[in-house]
């Protein structure tokens, strides 16, 4: 069982989705139960995983694995063949980059299932698509093999564009085809990329291929024309399609201009899980599979990306605070929140790296906070527009309470979970060995004083100034609303307290990362 | 027991009872006129079945027939199974195709089962000559088929094309052939990639061997409808009924694909004894730039589409231009992976002509709009075709999605990387115009009609679905099967 759990966490939301796929249409009840019920079941085995299962290694236990050819130190490793003929494996297996990433989806889609109750339109399709997705983000998170990876990578794809295109907004399909189609663009280019390493090492084994690009034997040398792509050295290619493919999840400027629509189009319950870890999954990939497989591109490019995360950081900042639209500016917010993760990375120091990890799980409970917050007003008034409220402080004031919490942090302020993975990116950064990501520290600040204002000023018109008599009899937020929220805000303020809750086992893996990237740049 | 005609006779027993049945379903057709057509199809199914029968018994043997015209081999096995159970499929649609008309099918299931013969023939032998007859016996069957409803203008329109297109590229074909007969004096591909003669006439001067295979390449171009030759692709295929077009889509170009298969690795494929190998490299940028073309153009050309079946006419345009990467690449494993990918092709495609028969039978028109909301009306089936439309997009976990990866692998690893990004892009298009299927069903409001049940058709395209998701989960018996399958290629071609 302690081997294959990793295997029941990612398969029990499919389970699930069989159940409800059998189920009568009609029951609702039943229906909604087995979601509820496959999402905790998951809830509780990611729980226990991150709480006890998994073993804090230090960084010499992880190097000593590194001799039995497991370069990350994974634990709960299943390895088992699949497909022979091209050597794929069902490899799966955790470390200390994804323990917290699957513990903090768990959570989200068993909130996000709660949070669909609410939603009269959802029915058994909405429910079977919704565990469909968990699997697929699951499966990404402890996928070990490259061509499992991109298989879960891809099967996301399609329940999100129905959840989006089928229960959204008024331009719902323009919105799901557009995240569907970049995303596809990006990962179509990394499956090239894949296909391509396989060829050169002769295996999709992650640590594997880690294991090979570090010692600087995965170049290419044994593909036509040693792999060279329009004048492109093989690892430089390689580095790009990757790149790009995560990138454009992440999102990072200049890929991000899907985010703001299907964020805008999407019910909350599938914003939620949006914001709070598809997005993560771009980062991650970057880690896991991009910048270990050509770390000497990486390093040459290290740059450019730290110019994408501020460019990211400032220019979402910046249009966040020109929206009236609640839901876009919170979307924009998180393009800004994720150029922390990119910069963080780009400079290679163990401050930047780990911020940037802790960044991606903190915006995962910020983020799925605020849209759920924009789903209590939505539900009420439907409609967003900020310029449209006003004092809603004095009839919602509990709502208002945990909004004010949301926000702050988001914005990063001390005591909350946001202010440390930020403050730590901007440090690591500042530590950098190319003394240029210092301007980008200081350029980047630009952003934090964005946030705050495009924060602030929402507060201000929505729940500030006077009373809306539009909206005197509004009701206050409910305890399912409650309920689904109190658990996002709680860590924000546990990990911005005591931040060594996630540092502490991300921190091997961390430092792993990096020594065993910086022995070849 | 000693003579040899007669052995010779056991080794095409799969041609004589599909020949028997083809004229069986005629004659049956005259004796219950008047009667519905699906006893006929109940007597072409159990005569399919019993061809199928003889094949599995001629699993794994070799064996040249006929005056050596006829190979028995895996490689021709493959194609032929492969034929019978995509004509199996027509058949059942034909017999739930609900606005076939009910006279005269009789010769319906007999010019079928003749365009299977002239495949057969087609696909089974080395020798130039049967080859071409079994290519016009294919295409004589096919223009009756595609002006099979008389009184439909689209019908006459489609077939009369389909008549001028393929008798000018039969004749191409043709004079190409008699180029190579002049530079090897023989007809045979073995005997001609074994050739002294052409070895050193083409070292001379290839330039007539160039000509040659460009012009008979044209007349495969045709058949498997590769850009530039594609023109009557898509009006034959949406004036034709549309088990007919699935006929087309599906078995006849698979069949064009295994003759070119055979021609190429005969002629070009690389290995001892072979005098042509070293000319493989031209070819392959030939190929590789058809490839390019066929599957932009396809895809691009499919997007401005409003009818479903016209976008699936040209979507297989674009799927002919992916399997041409794999062949683009000239060596066996090349080969091999385009193999995959037909019989991958052949689950995908025959599932979204069957979505397509029913969906013609519950609204009378196969325009995309006309399917607006009709997933909340027939939801199993849709959202079977949906699987379909992801693996023909080539997403995991699907088997479109693995014979793409093999095709894919196979170019990377002969340098064609060029072509392979093309091909991944190239899939970015085609999701736009697959996904447009999947929003009128689902995304939609739901349709006033209601969709009447056809439980058959339905269980039917569910289990292509099944076998689309499931193969690609499990790929090993479709890709040892083709891999197989190219194993006999390599000792028919060396010998």
């Amino acid at each position: 069982m302690q081997s294959q759990i990793l295997t029941w966490i990612t398969f029990l939301p499919l389970i699930g989705m069989a159940v409800i796929l059998l189920l009568p249409k009609t029951s609702m009840n039943a229906i909604k139960g087995v979601s509820l019920a496959a999402t905790f079941l998951a809830m509780v085995l990611g729980t226990w995983l991150y709480f006890y299962g998994f073993e804090q290694k230090s960084l010499a236990e992880i190097e000593a694995a590194r001799a039995t050819g497991d370069i990350l130190g994974a634990q709960f490793v299943q390895r088992i063949d699949w497909i022979d003929s091209i050597k794929a494996q069902y490899y799966v297996g955790i470390d200390g980059l994804s323990v917290a990433l699957v513990w903090l989806t768990t959570v989200l889609l068993f909130v996000g299932v709660i949070a669909s109750f609410g939603m009269e339109k959802a029915g058994k399709a909405y429910y079977a698509l919704l565990l469909m997705l968990e699997v697929g983000i699951l499966g990404v998170f402890v996928s070990l093999d490259l061509f499992l990876f991109y298989v879960f990578w891809e099967v996301m794809l399609l329940p999100m564009y129905f959840l989006i295109g089928i229960w959204g907004g008024p331009r719902r399909e323009y919105a799901a085809i557009k995240f569907f189609l970049y995303t596809l663009a990006g990962s179509v280019l990394m499956l090239v990329a894949i296909v391509a390493l396989r060829l050169d090492s002769g295996t999709f084994s992650i640590p594997q291929l880690t294991e090979l690009a570090v010692s600087g034997k995965l170049l290419g040398m044994s593909l036509p024309a040693n792999g060279v792509l329009l004048g492109m050295d093989f690892t430089t290619w390689v580095f790009w399609f990757l790149f790009v493919g995560f990138a454009i999840k992440v999102p990072v400027w200049p890929f991000h201009t899907w985010l703001p629509d299907a964020h805008v189009e999407a019910p909350t319950p599938i914003s939620v899980i949006l914001a709070g870890i598809l997005l993560k999954l771009g980062g991650y990939g970057m880690l896991r599979a991009c910048f270990p497989l050509a770390p000497d591109a990486f390093h040459e490019s290290a740059f450019i990306l730290g110019v994408l995360g501020v460019i990211s950081i400032v220019y979402g900042a910046f249009v966040a605070l020109g929206q009236s639209d609640f839901k876009k500016m919170v979307a924009y917010s998180s393009v800004s929140h994720m150029g922390y993760v990119l910069l963080g990375m780009a400079a290679f120091t163990v401050w930047g790296m780990e911020g940037a990890v802790l960044q991606m799980f903190n915006h995962g409970t910020s983020s799925a906070a605020l849209f759920l917050i924009v789903g209590v007003i939505y539900d009420r008034a439907h409609h967003r527009d900020l310029n449209g409220f006003g004092g809603l402080s004095q009839l919602m004031p509990r709502y208002w309470a945990l909004t004010t919490l949301g926000f702050f942090a988001a914005l990063g302020l001390p005591g909350l979970a946001g202010f440390v993975s930020e403050a730590m990116t901007l440090v690591g950064s500042f530590q950098a060995a190319d003394t240029r990501f210092q301007v980008l520290v200081l350029i980047s600040t630009l952003g934090i004083v964005f946030t705050a204002a495009f924060l602030l000023y929402a507060m201000q018109r929505v729940f500030l100034g006077k009373k809306n008599a539009k909206y005197e009899g509004i009701e206050e937020i409910n305890f399912r609303e409650v309920f689904c929220q109190a658990p996002f805000l709680f860590l924000c303020v546990l990990f911005g307290i005591l931040p060594y809750l996630l540092l502490d086992w991300m921190h091997p893996s961390v430092q792993n990362l990096i020594n065993i990237l910086k022995v070849q740049g | 027991m000693n003579n040899p005609y007669l052995d010779g006779l056991a080794s095409i027993a799969p041609e004589i009872v599909l020949t028997v049945t083809a004229l069986a379903a005629l004659v049956f057709d005259l004796v219950v006129k008047g009667r519905e057509s699906v006893r006929v199809g109940y007597l072409s199914l159990a005569g399919l079945a019993a061809t199928a029968w003889f094949l599995f018994g001629q699993w794994g043997t070799e064996s040249h027939t006929a005056f050596g015209m006829v190979s028995i081999d895996q490689f021709g096995n493959f194609f032929k199974l492969f034929t019978v159970a995509a004509l199996a499929v027509v058949v059942l649609y034909v017999m739930h195709d609900r606005r076939e008309r009910k006279s005269g099918v009789g010769e319906y299931y007999f010019l079928l089962l003749g365009a299977a013969i002239g495949i057969f023939f087609m696909v089974s032998t080395s020798n130039l000559l049967l080859m071409v007859l079994g290519f016009e016996l294919l295409s004589l069957s096919s223009y009756s088929l595609a002006g099979f409803h008389k009184g439909n203008r689209k019908s006459a329109e489609a077939s009369m094309k389909y008549v001028i297109f393929g008798g000018l590229s039969t004749g191409i074909m043709v004079y190409g052939i008699s180029l190579l007969y002049g530079l090897t004096g023989t007809i045979d591909l073995a005997q001609m990639a074994t050739s002294p003669n052409l070895l050193a006439q083409v070292s001379a001067n290839p330039i007539p061997l160039g000509i040659a295979t460009v012009l008979i390449l044209a007349g495969f171009a045709y058949k498997i409808s590769l850009a530039p030759f594609h023109f009557w692709t898509p009006d034959v295929y949406e004036g034709a009924p549309t088990p007919v077009t699935t006929f087309l889509a599906v078995a006849s170009k698979a069949a064009g694909f295994g003759a070119l298969l055979r021609f190429l690795g005969a002629l070009f494929v690389g290995q001892s004894g072979n005098a042509l190998g070293s000319y493989g490299e031209r070819v392959t940028l030939m190929l590789a730039l058809l490839a390019a073309i066929t599957m932009t153009l396809g895809n691009f050309a499919a997007l401005r589409q409003s009818s479903l079946k016209r976008m699936l006419a040209y979507s297989s345009i674009a799927h002919a231009g992916y399997v041409m990467v794999g062949i683009a690449c000239m060596t066996r494993e090349g080969f091999s992976a385009a193999m995959y990918y037909l019989a991958a092709y052949y689950f995908m495609n025959l599932g979204a002509f069957g979505f397509l028969v029913y969906f013609e039978g519950v609204t009378g028109s196969d325009t995309i709009d006309s399917l607006k909301g009709m997933g909340f009306k027939a939801p199993l089936i849709s959202m079977v075709m949906v699987a379909f439309l992801v693996s023909l997009t080539g997403l995991p976990p699907t088997v479109g999605f693995y014979g793409k990866y093999l095709l894919f692998v196979e170019g990377v690893d002969e340098g064609l990387m060029w072509l392979v990004v093309i091909a991944a892009l190239n899939s970015v298009v085609s999701l736009f115009y697959y996904l447009r299927v999947a929003k009128a069903l689902f995304l939609n409001k739901p349709a006033e009609a209601d969709a009447a049940p056809a439980p058959l058709l339905t269980g039917f395209v569910t289990v292509l679905g099944l076998a689309t998701v499931g193969f690609g989960l499990y790929v090993a018996p479709l890709e040892s099967w083709a891999n197989r399958s190219l194993d006999l290629l390599k000792a028919a071609s060396g010998s």
